[in-house]
């Protein structure tokens, strides 16, 4: 779909807006847990990966999405957002080569309806596009409605993400794996699956209190900490999950190099939570750089986002320069 | 000629821009697979992009001219950081790089050719036949009513192949002319390449052009002393032949010249073997072809206007006429050895009369003394070119074949002879050439190792000032310079400078270092640095950009594997040699005749006795010979002749 429809609802009255938000820290888990239960061992330990053989699977399918995002305009206080969310799933064969077998992308608005002029809805009700609501509260204060927002852009491209994830796993092969940036715990069908891995590199989500926490978060280099089951509440499925240090975090933070890694309540994940570390271990090389969450960012992951990007439309990028007062007539 | 139903090759790349490398008319860029068969040289097509975007319709050809490859690694730290310092580790990674395979390409011609524009950021194509014809401009002179093309060799890309011309209005006169071919011995096929494009020309050379034949001075060993020769060729040099549409044989015609070993009867050349001698003609010349060219011999030392004077005046008052030196001798001055009795009386004279002083005919004895030795030195130093006395033999002046190569061996001859023999011959080219009385139309001059004759630093030499002014009018003329050398900047910059046509073998990279290869990328450079044999990088007037072609061995046995196969005959004794020339031109002459007739005889009577009847031709050689030599007088101990110095090496090659 091109943004017609932003040239229509313009025509309509709307007073026109370009404006991307500050970028923030990054992608957040939606619903936050608190709490975790032991699995491997009784309390949380610190496992060595020294001499641990690798998982190595002949293929390995990883998905990423990505989020854009740009205010196009304005009824009376009321922002009306345009949003791209894409995602894709790029299998790495033993040729080790990254090849994109499967994406998918949507363009919404998001706005409040009621608080539209007839001829801008009717504009966007023609336009065809798909219109995602803030609540009237939200809509009617700027200072909430831009992250209510960016909570309907972040949930499109995690519902996304999980359709295409989902329409995977009939086809994952026996020796294929799928690893997802982020939780798997919002689908049923990727928590169960034997062979998913959700690799978390934000930690917003509270398991551990006291020596636990430090254990975590302390841990060193090429470390893991015992699997454990975070508490579930809300629609979360049953995982297991452990954190995993990439790189050495001392002379730079307690996050430095940390993943939390998610697979499915399971027996078998205990007995493979080491080999798969290993592996994920491995994928530190080649760096992910110059992306400056490197340090926790896997390659192949870097690399599925870097497709997305360049394939993502043009004019939702905050162009330099482009606040400037308009000149001239 | 050209293959114009191939269908439309996939697009293997994409012209990109950006503001750092942007497209311009003259030079674009564009990515392709890791895996693709483009490479430095590459000629292709690049078309408009696809409707809606800037550029459609436009079609732009382009060759390859620099190769780029980078990842996604911001920093070769990062490379280490996660090999973790171990290099072996960093080939292990899980994912491989994005990594990108980026071209820079030089336009060669755009479509249409106004208004000139930025290359459009279209699919890039691998060129087919037709659009290498486009790319090369060579639509023009391939087609309509008569047409010019030579082949010159194959542009091989990516499987792909198409046939190279060169235009014949352009490399052999009257818009442009003349080839220069450069690069290191052995390698860069110098000498091989002008043997095919030769044979190229003969078969290609449009009729409305007329009749052409070609000169070679054979500079080197046996190089030359076989066109006549079927060499060995490949599988792949007969597919090579059969696509360029050049028939793999060697000359029909050719005609060999070169002239004695000291002894006056051993011809000095590799082509000894029994069954090839006997085309071979000697070369002799006398005073007369001498004195024409006496500058060629005195301008190596410090020429001066009397000596010049003096010979002018040798030349128009004395050689061949009646002449009185004034000291009451009458002289007919017809060889050296007239001439050296003149010398003898003038000198006797002048010293007799005493007071008479030291000038003779307003001449310095000092100038005369300095041009006799002169002469005298070219009669010692080329002795068997130049005959003291006796007759010469030459090239056919006026009787020129069509198709003919004449091969004028001079490898084994000093240095001052080989100059006297491109002096005449070139001039004597280039005088009928004017008169248009020489039999062909157009004539190629091949000159191996040009930085012999027209280096780029020395002395002004007659042959260097000759083969500037070939460069310059030969065009006009037909009179056409094919130069081979192995390090250009070492030739002369104008005898280069107006090649048309310039072809480069593999080169040496310290010559590639030079001021002159500054227009080419270092990927061009480092392409010829490695040149296979073979392979040739060509610049052609109609050519925008250098292309590099393929040319199959020349269909002529090579100089090397010639005397291997007919290795050359030692040296004939005296009497035996003279008895085969004789029999070359009677062959009822019988050689025991021949031996009792000379046995006691002086040599420079049988020479000059041989040299008359080689001259005349006459029906019956023997009596001709026996006549001219005379009745016997006692014999008397051949006269010591002044040694020779031993000849110069020629190259540092074995011959
Ligand atoms: N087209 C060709 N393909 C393969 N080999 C060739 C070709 N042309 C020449 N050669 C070989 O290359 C060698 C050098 O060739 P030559 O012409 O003598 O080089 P140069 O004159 O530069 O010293 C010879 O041995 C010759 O057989
Ligand atoms: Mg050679």
């Amino acid at each position: 779909m091109s943004h017609s429809w932003v040239d229509a609802i313009l025509a309509a009255g709307v007073v026109p807006a370009s404006y991307v938000p500050e970028a923030s820290v990054g992608r957040t888990d939606l619903e936050e847990f608190t709490g975790a239960d032991p699995v491997e061992d009784p309390e949380l330990r610190v496992h060595s990966l020294d001499g641990v053989r690798a998982l190595a699977p002949a293929a390995v399918g990883f998905l990423d999405g990505i989020e854009q995002w740009r205010v196009v305009g304005y009824a009376g206080v009321t922002p009306i957002v345009r949003a791209y969310v894409a995602a894709a799933i790029r299998l790495r064969r033993t040729d080790r080569r990254p090849r994109t077998i499967g994406e998918d992308a949507d363009e919404l608005a998001i706005t409040r309806l009621d608080r539209l002029p007839d001829a801008a809805r009717e504009a966007l009700e023609r336009a065809g596009v798909r219109v995602v609501e803030i609540s009237a509260d939200d809509a009617g204060q700027p200072a909430r409605a831009l992250p209510a927002a960016r909570i309907e852009v972040q949930k499109a491209r995690a519902a996304l993400e999980r359709r295409l994830a989902e329409r995977r796993l009939s086809g994952l092969g026996s020796d294929e794996w799928l690893v997802v940036d982020g939780v798997l715990s919002d689908s049923s069908a990727l928590s169960a699956h034997p062979r998913v891995l959700g690799v978390v590199k934000s930690h917003g989500a509270e398991y551990f209190a006291g020596p636990e926490l430090e254990r975590a978060l302390t841990l060193p280099a090429v470390r893991r900490t015992s699997v454990f089951r975070p508490k579930s509440r809300g629609a979360r499925r049953d995982i297991y999950s452990w954190y995993l240090r990439l790189w050495p975090w001392e002379g730079n933070d307690l996050l430095y190099g940390l993943l939390r890694v998610e697979a499915r309540a399971h027996p078998e994940t205990v007995a493979r939570a080491s080999g798969i570390s290993a592996w994920l271990t491995a994928e530190r090389a080649p760096l992910a750089t110059p992306d400056r969450r490197w340090d926790r960012l896997l390659y192949p992951i870097h690399d599925v986002e870097t497709y997305l990007r360049a394939r993502a439309p043009r004019d939702l990028l905050p162009a330099p320069g482009s606040r400037l007062p308009r000149t001239g007539t | 000629m050209i293959d114009k139903a191939s269908p439309q090759p996939p697009p293997v790349g994409r012209v990109v821009a950006t503001e750092q490398k942007p497209a311009t008319p003259h030079q674009f860029h564009f990515w392709t697979a890791n895996e693709t068969s483009i490479g430095i040289g590459a000629i292709v097509r690049v078309e408009g992009a696809g409707s809606g975007e800037q550029g459609a319709g436009k079609v732009v050809y382009g060759v390859v001219t620099d190769g780029f490859a980078y990842s996604d690694l911001a920093t070769p730290l990062h490379d280490v950081v996660g090999a973790e310092g171990d290099p072996a580790r960093a080939a292990e990674s899980p994912t491989v790089r994005q990594e990108i395979r980026l071209w820079t390409a030089a336009v060669l011609r755009q479509q249409p050719e106004e208004p000139l524009q930025p290359v459009p950021l279209g699919r890039v194509h691998v060129a087919t036949d037709t659009d290498v014809a486009q790319a090369l401009r060579m639509d023009a002179y391939l087609d309509g009513t008569e047409p010019t093309a030579i082949p010159v060799g194959l542009y091989t890309s990516g499987g792909l192949e198409a046939p190279v011309y060169l235009d014949a209005d352009f490399l052999l006169g009257p818009e442009a002319a003349h080839l220069n071919i450069s690069g290191v011995s052995g390698l860069a096929t110098k000498t091989s390449a002008v043997e095919f494009l030769l044979g190229s020309i003969f078969q290609h050379f449009p009729p409305h052009k007329g009749r052409i034949a070609a000169v070679c001075f054979n500079v080197k060993g046996p190089d030359l002393c076989f066109l006549d020769r079927p060499g060995v060729l490949e599988e792949e040099d007969r597919r090579r032949y059969e696509r360029l549409a050049v028939r793999a044989q060697p000359f029909e015609r050719v005609r060999y010249y070169a002239p004695f070993k000291a002894d006056g009867v051993n011809l000095n050349t590799l082509r000894t073997h029994p069954d090839l001698v006997g085309d071979v003609e000697p070369l002799v010349w006398g005073l007369r072809e001498v004195l024409d060219y006496a500058e060629v011999l005195l301008n190596r030392d410090d020429i001066d206007a009397k000596a010049d004077a003096f010979i002018d005046f040798l030349s128009d008052r004395v050689v061949d006429k009646e002449f009185d030196d004034g000291f009451g001798g009458a002289h007919r001055v017809v060889t050296f050895a007239d001439l050296e009795r003149l010398f003898r009386s003038i000198f006797d004279g002048l010293e007799l009369g005493g007071g008479r002083g030291d000038t003779w005919r307003t001449h310095h004895i000092a100038t005369i003394r300095k041009v006799r030795n002169r002469l005298s030195n070219i009669s010692t130093r080329a002795k068997g070119l130049v005959t003291d006395d006796g007759p010469s033999n030459d090239l056919p002046w006026g009787r020129f074949e069509d198709r003919a190569v004449y091969v004028v061996d001079v490898a084994n001859v000093d240095p001052l002879g080989q100059d006297l023999v491109f002096a005449r011959i070139v001039s004597k080219l280039r005088e009928h050439l004017e008169r248009r009385d020489l039999g062909v139309e157009a004539v190629v001059v091949f000159v191996d190792e040009l930085n012999k004759y027209a280096p780029a630093d020395g002395p002004e030499t007659y042959v260097k000032k000759m083969l500037l002014d070939i460069s310059e009018r030969g065009r006009y003329l037909g009179l056409v310079l094919f130069g081979a050398e192995q390090f250009r900047s070492q030739v002369h910059r104008r005898v280069v400078g107006n090649a048309g046509t310039i072809v480069f073998g593999r080169m040496d990279s310290d010559e590639l270092a030079t001021p002159g290869y500054q227009v080419l990328s270092p990927a061009i450079k480092i392409k010829l640095a490695t040149l296979p044999i073979g392979e040739l990088m060509v610049r052609h007037p109609h050519f925008t950009q250098p292309i590099f072609v393929r040319f199959p061995r020349p269909a002529v046995l090579r100089g090397r594997d010639g005397v291997e196969r007919f290795p050359p005959a030692a040296d004939l004794p005296f009497e035996d040699a003279v008895v085969r020339q004789l029999v070359k031109l009677d062959r009822r002459v019988r050689p025991n005749l021949v031996k009792d007739l000379i046995v006691d005889r002086r040599e420079e009577d049988v020479r000059r006795a041989l040299a008359h009847t080689r001259q005349t031709r006459p029906q019956d050689a023997f009596a001709h010979f026996k006549k001219h030599l005379g009745g016997r007088v006692a014999a008397a101990p051949a006269t010591a002749r002044e040694s020779v110095p031993p000849l110069n090496p020629i190259s540092d090659e074995p011959y």
